[in-house]
């Protein structure tokens, strides 16, 4: 009975040191963004990678941001082992030492052999970070308020030949860009001319032509509900959201002309107790397939281009990155917006406030 | 052999049973895998609700800049404080010109659940009274309701003048005037419509000069004041709204006049012609009003003129009138810098009076409105022939023809 006692003793403790072991090597911690974008995340390639790898994922959500990764890099005890980051953020932990490198050579190729370096569209393999998906803000309007179809940039900008009010985000962001492209400034010079003082007033000045019949909003479904409720005309809208409203029969398009489109990226915070693992991870959630998958699931594009390929024609026409739509588009230069969102933010609260017209009340 | 046969039929019976339930549970399952397949479709179709966002839009949208302009509801709490500097003819002399405290006010609008306020208080170094204050409901479909002092639909609005020191009609009670009653707004396409019923004054108590509106006012044997007041304002505005917007409108005020000292009721009425045209950089304002007093007086006192009063005085006005409004305003292109805004405008008004030895009286300001952050300036050069508080000037009979002039700058921090 002792020998029995003591045999079941080694044998608890021994696995009760067995289990770390066995949870730090088959559960994944991985850290993303929540709600439908997650899940199309989950139902693309996290429930195929735990049956092809019986590995256990662990989904977190998080707000964004560097902060968490930071504390938990610099203290050692890191918890998270891939993040979904906005390239931004990426860029910025890995020059902050906080990320680990990713060497593109050990993602798979496309499956006609493709290198993925090829594969992948440009700025979508940085250092630290492989490409996810790619949104973008586009110009969306609703046909039954217009005479015609607007089809470039410059219509938006064009309240003759298309009159109706307008909507913007509420921020220089994408605005500036547009309007300088709009008034005839190369795609390449947009943020040159924008650090110069001309090039700001040459942007507002653009931005005044709209400025009377201006709406504004600050959340995406904001944008679609002042289209759908006819308060406005055309409006800036993030891509995805106007392709579930068209599913829904309402009469509103997009103008892909000079899309400002921008990346998720997943990364591997330093020291974490997965490193391996995460890396296959991420080999197999950026493979073709599995961005393919995703795609399926919400109106985004993949990040490879081999993706496209096995999306239905259906699903590939209404992707920002299918290649009807990315031919203009225009790439949000985040670095130079982290070095500037103060100053050209100072600059778009004055501009706010200066009324072309005649305001029709003046303090009293 | 009946054993056999039936051992045999109920072999049989089961494995025909056992097929149909293999069917059976393999029919089930492709419904659950077709069922599974719907779910995740709708999943998908579904994915662009709020939270289906990447991770760049979502820090977009928690970006550094926050809406001012937010829609949320909720009641925001405004104030200011203004300061004068006055120089006429006689001070420049003396003094270099006068200063001082002009103004402290405090007020809240905004609204709840499609309930609206809007109230605003007002403390002078001399008086202090209510500026507005209603409550009000709007209904996208029906338009929106306002109980309590508001300003009466009439003429121009919100404003017949740019300047500081406003125009003509406003000294007879024709412009920002305020009074306590139920205001109806209803816009059909292109048309601007209000109505309204006014019980009396915004005080409701004619006696009382520590006004800010201009209305009829009791003090001595003039004793009439307001009461039972109806407005109606038609307004349509047409252009391509980007850098055209005209207004054209009409406006017609009736109401009862009470004296207090015959217990007799009198009439009063006004209307007006009115167009205020936005042309790019330029405002054009025209207005063109009639009115006519027909008070209830005790025989002693002369029906050729009222009493009105406001900012703790009263003056007379004559009863009948035409009153003719030219303004001119263009506002300055800033691209950057300390200053906001500079509007630079000329306001002409005029009042010609239905009584035989009676001047005109004119007012026309040229000046500047200046905006810096939350700081905003007047610098007026106000020129008056026959005007209130200027030399002898009257709104009544008499007067003199001579133009005055006085410079003023206010000085007011808003928020």
């Amino acid at each position: 009975m002792k020998r029995s006692k003591l045999a079941t003793l080694l044998l608890t403790a021994g696995l009760a040191a067995l289990v770390p072991l066995t949870t730090a090597a088959e559960t994944l911690r991985v850290v993303s963004w929540g709600g439908s974008y997650v899940r199309s995340q989950i139902l693309g390639f996290i429930r195929p990678f735990e049956q092809s790898t019986g590995i256990d994922v662990e989904v977190l959500e998080y707000a964004g941001g560097i902060g968490e990764i930071r504390a938990q890099v610099e203290s050692w005890n890191v918890r998270w082992d891939a993040v979904d980051l906005q390239l931004f953020d990426a860029i910025k932990a890995c020059d902050a030492g906080l990320l680990e490198k990713l060497d593109p050579d050990t993602l798979p190729p496309a499956p006609d052999g493709t290198p993925a370096r090829e594969d992948f569209i440009d700025g979508a393999l940085t250092e630290c970070g492989v490409g996810n998906v790619i949104g973008s803000t586009v110009v969306a309007y609703d046909s039954d308020q217009l005479p015609s179809e607007p089809t470039h940039l410059e219509d938006f900008f064009d309240t003759r030949k298309f009159p109706g009010r307008r909507a913007l985000r509420r921020t220089p962001k994408v605005n500036l860009e547009w309007a300088l492209i709009a008034d005839g400034v190369e795609p390449d010079s947009v943020y040159a001319e924008l650090e110069t003082r001309d090039g700001v007033d040459r942007a507002f000045r653009m931005l005044d032509r709209i400025k009377p019949v201006l709406s504004w909003w600050r959340t995406g479904s904001e944008a679609v509900q002042l289209l759908e409720s006819g308060k406005v005309a055309m409006s800036s809208v993030y891509s995805g959201r106007v392709h579930a409203t068209a599913d829904a029969q309402t009469p509103l398009k997009i103008v892909w002309d000079h899309q400002v489109w921008y990346l998720d990226v997943w990364s591997i915070p330093m020291n974490g107790e997965n490193i391996d693992t995460a890396r296959e991870f991420i080999r197999f959630a950026t493979s073709t397939r599995s961005l393919a998958n995703q795609a399926g699931y919400i109106p985004y594009g993949p990040a490879r281009r081999s993706s496209m390929a096995l999306l239905a024609p259906e699903v590939r026409r209404r992707l920002p990155t299918a290649e009807e739509n990315f031919r203009t588009a225009f790439e949000s230069d985040d670095r130079w917006w982290s070095e500037n969102i103060d100053r050209l933010n100072h600059e778009f609260r004055q501009w706010l406030k200066r009324e072309v017209m005649v305001p029709e009340r003046l303090r009293r | 052999m009946a054993l056999p046969v039936l051992l045999v039929a109920s072999c049989a019976s089961s494995m025909v049973q056992a097929d149909e339930r293999d069917e059976e549970i393999e029919r089930l399952k492709a419904m659950i895998a077709e069922l599974q397949q719907r779910v995740e479709a709708l999943e998908a179709d579904s994915a662009v609700g709020d939270e289906a966002l990447t991770g760049a839009e979502r820090a977009d949208e928690s970006g550094t800049l926050p809406l001012e302009e937010a829609t949320d509801e909720g009641i925001a709490f405004t104030g200011a404080v203004r300061y004068n500097f006055s120089a006429d003819e006689d001070s420049i002399d003396s003094k270099r010109g006068e200063s001082g405290f002009d103004l402290f006010r405090v007020g809240a609008e905004g609204s709840v659940d499609n309930f609206q306020v809007s109230a605003e208080y007002r403390f002078y170094s001399y008086m202090d009274t209510i500026h507005h204050g209603w409550i009000g409901y709007e209904s996208p479909d029906y338009g929106a309701w306002q109980l309590g002092v508001s300003q009466v639909p009439f003429g121009i609005l919100p404003y017949a003048a740019h300047n500081y020191w406003f125009g003509v009609p406003y000294y007879l009670g024709l412009a920002d005037d305020y009074d306590l009653g139920l205001k109806y707004i209803k816009a059909i396409g292109n048309w601007d419509l209000q109505f309204a019923f006014y019980k009396n004054d915004e005080l409701g108590d004619p006696s009382d000069l520590d006004r800010i509106a201009y209305d009829l006012v009791t003090v001595g044997e003039q004793a009439n004041e307001e009461t039972n007041q109806f407005n109606a304002r038609a307004a349509y505005t047409f252009g391509n709204g980007v850098d055209a917007v005209h207004e054209v409108g009409v406006s017609a005020r009736g109401g009862e006049i009470y004296n207090t000292i015959t217990g007799d009721t009198g009439s009063h009425w006004a209307a007006a012609v009115h167009l205020d045209s936005r042309w790019r950089r330029w405002n054009f304002q025209l207005e063109l009003a009639r009115y006519a007093f027909d008070p209830a007086n005790p025989a002693t006192v002369n029906d050729d003129t009222v009493l009105v009063g406001a900012f703790a005085d009263a003056y007379e006005i004559a009863a009948e009138g035409t009153v003719g409004v030219a303004n001119v305003a263009y506002n300055l292109p800033i691209d950057s810098g300390f200053i906001d805004s500079v509007l630079l405008y000329n306001d002409f008004s005029i009042v010609h009076k239905d009584l035989d030895d009676a001047e005109d009286s004119m007012l026309n300001t040229t000046g500047a409105a200046i905006g810096i952050g939350p700081v905003f300036i007047y610098i007026d050069m106000i020129q008056a022939s026959n005007m209130i508080y200027f030399a002898n000037g009257s709104l009544a009979a008499g007067g003199e023809t001579s133009w005055e002039r006085l410079f003023n700058i206010n000085v007011g921090y808003y928020w």
